[in-house]
């Protein structure tokens, strides 16, 4: 056998033993089969390593698709330069190599034996078939025979198929925009997608909203709908193809100067707990405030905004000793210091009882009647329900991508829905296999064809 | 203050926040907060124990003799590594989520990185301080003058502290790449085997893979250490022990007068040429000449030579005067002579012992002995300077151009690490969370 031809069956099949090479053909016939029941595109099962990925995807196992990709990817590679050095009659770089090769060589089978295995149990589970199938992908060899049958046989239907995104998402999309005010915040978002491995991820789409000062917003949704994503998108954090402006003034182009009028307080207290919370607030200051500030005018404002949020009496203490409440308060008091017109807060109230979660969204209501936009996610909005004026749902769709299911005042919502509370509007539109109606796409559609009029 | 009608964000968009050198001295300060707070500070006793640990095991040696002053140098090369691999590498790890909050908030990442390259430059000092007077308090000592200052000590501070600096960064990109301590702490002790595996000089790798050593911090590191404490003039005193290894060993066997004169003529061999130069007496017996050649001590230098294996000259000159059957020549007179060598071809023309070509001689003693007839402190000696003749390294010469180099190598080093951890962290936005 020729070196070329060496490389290429290599190359495509990752083996040029005729007796592997022919299992390897059958089993691109398999996938090229079972591509097509599960609404992948059967041309991928040409493609190598790509196929394993798509094999994942099929599987509903997209995460162990990409392992699987890769590691054999590696492992191709890898028997491609070691052809090459043979051909190249290199054996002395061969034999010096030859323990690496060995060991690196054998860890990535090993991986790709175990993401082959979890690829293939998903599909035992997709086709609803026995467990003792898993027998034959154990051996590469055989792993041509499930493929075959499951994709020749008739009987053998995917419980669960690859949705065709582009049409699910024309059938969701709305076509409106809202219109750029000169006083609050317009988001207009066509969508917000990362490329990943062989396609397009799409983590939101079509999201149209104009805020006016002075209003504190509920952000809800359930997990995985996209909340911190399109809050990071609205603050400019993470760009989308979109253009959002603030007090007319374009977040994207400008988002230089603009980031400082976004106050964004994590859900997590990200803090350093070795230092005091007069020197962490001193420091936020000399970042967020100008820098022509006088030194004096600066300790002003940091000992103002201690005074607000009550921290001054721990002020020489270290963050780390403070309570949960306090904690949070600092974290909110480090971007309140700039004084910016856009405060984003996600779930400030975790980890806090009811009575100082109230306090702390009364404190953000007094914020917000100062004539800022003040948007908050949270997981228990009823408690606190009357102190907001606008509601932002976003749902995850069928082809799981973030949505907006409904944005306008809390009453609306309620009627929009259905649902009295806003937590029965969050179990309303989750899917369900998380415990929810599964109404997202209903909704979705609903609000569509409302902006759309 | 921002009011209702929206001027906070045209006021905003005039202001003018600190630039990316501004912010340096936010967080320069920040960090020195956390040397004392968060305990940072316990880098310089650890520095200090290890260094410690190291000078008190390998010290002794260290100037005395090459094995071990380049044992003692790879092992501080290891210390100063260590030192600085670990005094950054959970640095941004730890508190990535607090990068992205402030990174969000205007932070430049090239400020971060910069006032956590300054804090660590500090660090790294005192690191190297600490070690240095460390080592001589255990018996390292690094006396003489250097070649960039007067004192060799600094000389050995700036490669140390650049190893250690250079280490440090290393880390320091590392934890920009990784988002959990755990991780970091996976892959460290790779990155340390790495180092010691690839820093040359100590252990033996395959030719192949030697340009891997252009890629580690060790090298350049040993290198620069090795040339300044002039590692190639030192003794190689590993034979000793060797040397006592097979003093007890038999060696001789059982060798032709042919076989002796021949090798005597052979004038291609500079050493018999230098035997053959030796000027001896006129109107003596061969016998004469012979026990002359044995007992007098001018000629001690000549009997030590060795002419083939492990058989000096002196084993063969006693070897034939004690040989019966060469009675009648050795009581022959020698006449008008003035070399050896043109005794030897004297001898050696003559028909009786030409006759006597094909009698065996044989020598039986053992290595201690050959090495005592030679005289046993010179022969050390010269094994001693042999062997460090072929352990020489051009790479550790004691030149100007190799401290410099290797220097040079580790700042490039510096550099590139330094720009990695920057361009990495830039990356930070696209964390998931």
């Amino acid at each position: 056998m020729t070196n070329i031809l060496r490389l290429v069956l290599t190359l495509f099949f990752d083996a040029y033993n005729p007796i592997l090479v022919a299992a390897r053909a059958l089993f691109i016939v398999g996938a090229w089969l079972l591509f097509r029941k599960s609404g992948i595109k059967s041309w991928w099962a040409l493609i190598p390593w790509a196929r394993e990925y798509q094999l994942g995807r099929c599987a509903a196992r997209e995460p162990e698709g990409r392992y699987f990709c890769v590691t054999s990817m590696l492992i191709t590679l890898m028997s491609v330069a070691i052809i090459c050095f043979q051909w190249n009659d290199d054996n002395e770089t061969l034999i010096a190599f030859a323990p690496l090769i060995l060991v690196v060589l054998v860890s990535l089978l090993l991986i790709r034996f175990i993401y082959n295995i979890r690829v293939f149990s998903g599909l035992i589970r997709i086709y609803g078939v026995s467990r003792w199938w898993i027998v034959f992908c154990i051996f590469d060899e055989l792993r041509f025979i499930p493929m075959l049958t499951w994709g020749a046989g008739g009987k053998y239907q995917p419980a669960w198929k690859v949705e065709d995104l582009k049409a699910e998402m024309e059938r969701l999309a709305t076509h409106g925009s809202a219109a750029v005010m000169d006083e609050g915040l317009t988001v207009n978002l066509k969508d917000r997608h990362v490329k990943e491995f062989f396609h397009k991820k799409y983590l939101l789409k079509d999201i149209h909203m104009a805020i006016p000062q002075g209003h504190m917003v509920l952000l809800l949704g359930g997990s995985g709908a996209g909340k911190t994503t399109f809050l990071n998108a609205v603050n400019g954090y993470e760009k989308a193809d979109a253009k959002v402006t603030l007090n007319g003034n374009d977040m994207y182009s400008d988002y230089k100067k603009m980031q400082y009028e976004v106050g964004f307080v994590p859900q997590q207290e990200l803090i350093r707990g070795k230092d005091t919370v007069k020197r962490t607030l001193l420091d936020a200051a000399k970042l967020r405030l100008s820098k022509d500030i006088p030194r004096e005018d600066r300790e002003k404002r940091v000992h103002e905004v201690m005074d607000i949020f009550g921290l001054l009496p721990v002020q020489d203490n270290m963050v780390e000793k403070l309570s949960g409440g306090q904690k949070k308060r600092l974290s909110i008091s480090m971007e309140f210091i700039s004084n910016p017109s856009l405060f984003i807060l996600d779930e400030p109230d975790s980890g806090l009882d009811g009575v100082m979660a109230r306090e702390l969204f009364e404190q953000l209501r007094g914020i917000a009647d100062t004539g800022k936009i003040v948007i908050v996610i949270t997981h228990t909005p009823d408690r606190v329900i009357d102190l907001f004026d606008d509601v932002i749902v976003l749902a995850k769709d069928s082809s799981r991508t973030g949505r907006l299911a409904f944005y306008g005042s809390i009453d609306d919502a309620r009627s929009f829905f259905g649902r009295q509370t806003m937590e029965e509007i969050v179990k309303s539109i989750n899917q369900k296999e998380e415990g929810g109606d599964g109404l997202a796409d209903e909704f979705v559609l609903k609000y569509a064809e409302v902006q759309n009029g | 203050m921002a009011d209702k009608n929206g001027n906070a964000s045209v006021r905003q968009l005039e202001v003018r926040h600190r630039g990316r050198f501004g912010q340096i001295s936010i967080y320069f300060g920040k960090f020195i907060r956390m040397f004392v707070y968060q305990s940072d500070w316990k880098v310089l006793p650890m520095a200090a124990i290890i260094a410690g640990l190291v000078g008190f095991a390998l010290g002794r040696e260290f100037g005395i003799n090459m094995e071990g002053t380049l044992t003692a140098t790879f092992a501080v090369v290891c210390v100063c590594i260590w030192n600085g691999s670990f005094n950054s590498i959970q640095v941004v790890c730890r508190e990535r989520g607090i990068v992205k909050r402030e990174h969000r908030s205007g932070m430049y990442i090239l400020s971060y990185i910069l006032s956590h390259m300054m804090y660590q430059l500090i660090l790294c000092i005192l690191q190297t301080v600490v070690t240095l007077i460390v080592l001589h308090l255990v018996g390292m000592k690094f006396p003489g003058k250097g070649m960039f200052t007067p004192w060799m000590v600094v000389d050995i501070g700036i490669t140390l502290f650049l190893i250690t600096y250079a280490s440090d960064l290393l880390s320091l990109w590392i934890s920009t790449l990784v988002h959990s301590t755990t991780t970091a702490m996976t892959i460290m002790p790779f990155v340390l085997i790495f180092q010691l595996i690839f820093s040359g000089g100590v252990f033996s790798i395959p030719a192949v893979v030697k340009p891997i050593e252009l890629l580690t911090i060790s090298s350049p590191g040993l290198k620069a250490m090795a040339s300044q404490v002039n590692l190639n003039d030192l003794p190689y005193s590993a034979v000793d022990g060797m040397v006592k290894m097979v003093d007890k060993v038999e060696v001789g066997g059982r060798i032709t007068l042919g076989q002796v004169l021949d090798l005597l003529q052979d004038e291609k061999n500079p050493m018999v040429a230098e035997i053959r130069a030796v000027k001896v007496g006129n109107t003596m017996t061969v016998r004469e000449i012979g026990e002359d050649l044995l007992n007098n001590d001018t000629y001690a230098d000549l009997r030590g030579k060795v002419l083939v294996g492990n058989v000096t000259l002196g084993d063969v000159i006693s070897a034939l005067l004690n040989t019966e059957a060469l009675n009648e020549i050795l009581d022959m007179e020698v006449g008008e002579v003035s070399t050896l060598g043109e005794v030897i071809d004297y001898l050696a023309a003559d028909d009786a012992i030409r006759s006597l070509r094909n009698e065996g001689l044989d020598i039986h003693m053992t290595v201690g002995d050959a090495i005592d007839i030679i005289g046993r402190e010179e022969t050390m000696a010269s094994i001693r300077k042999t062997a460090s003749e072929a352990m020489y390294e051009p790479a550790y010469e004691n030149t100007s151009g190799n401290i410099i180099n290797n220097w040079l190598h580790i700042l490039v080093f510096i550099l590139v690490f330094a720009v990695l951890s920057v361009i990495t962290l830039e990356f930070i936005d696209k964390d998931k969370r």
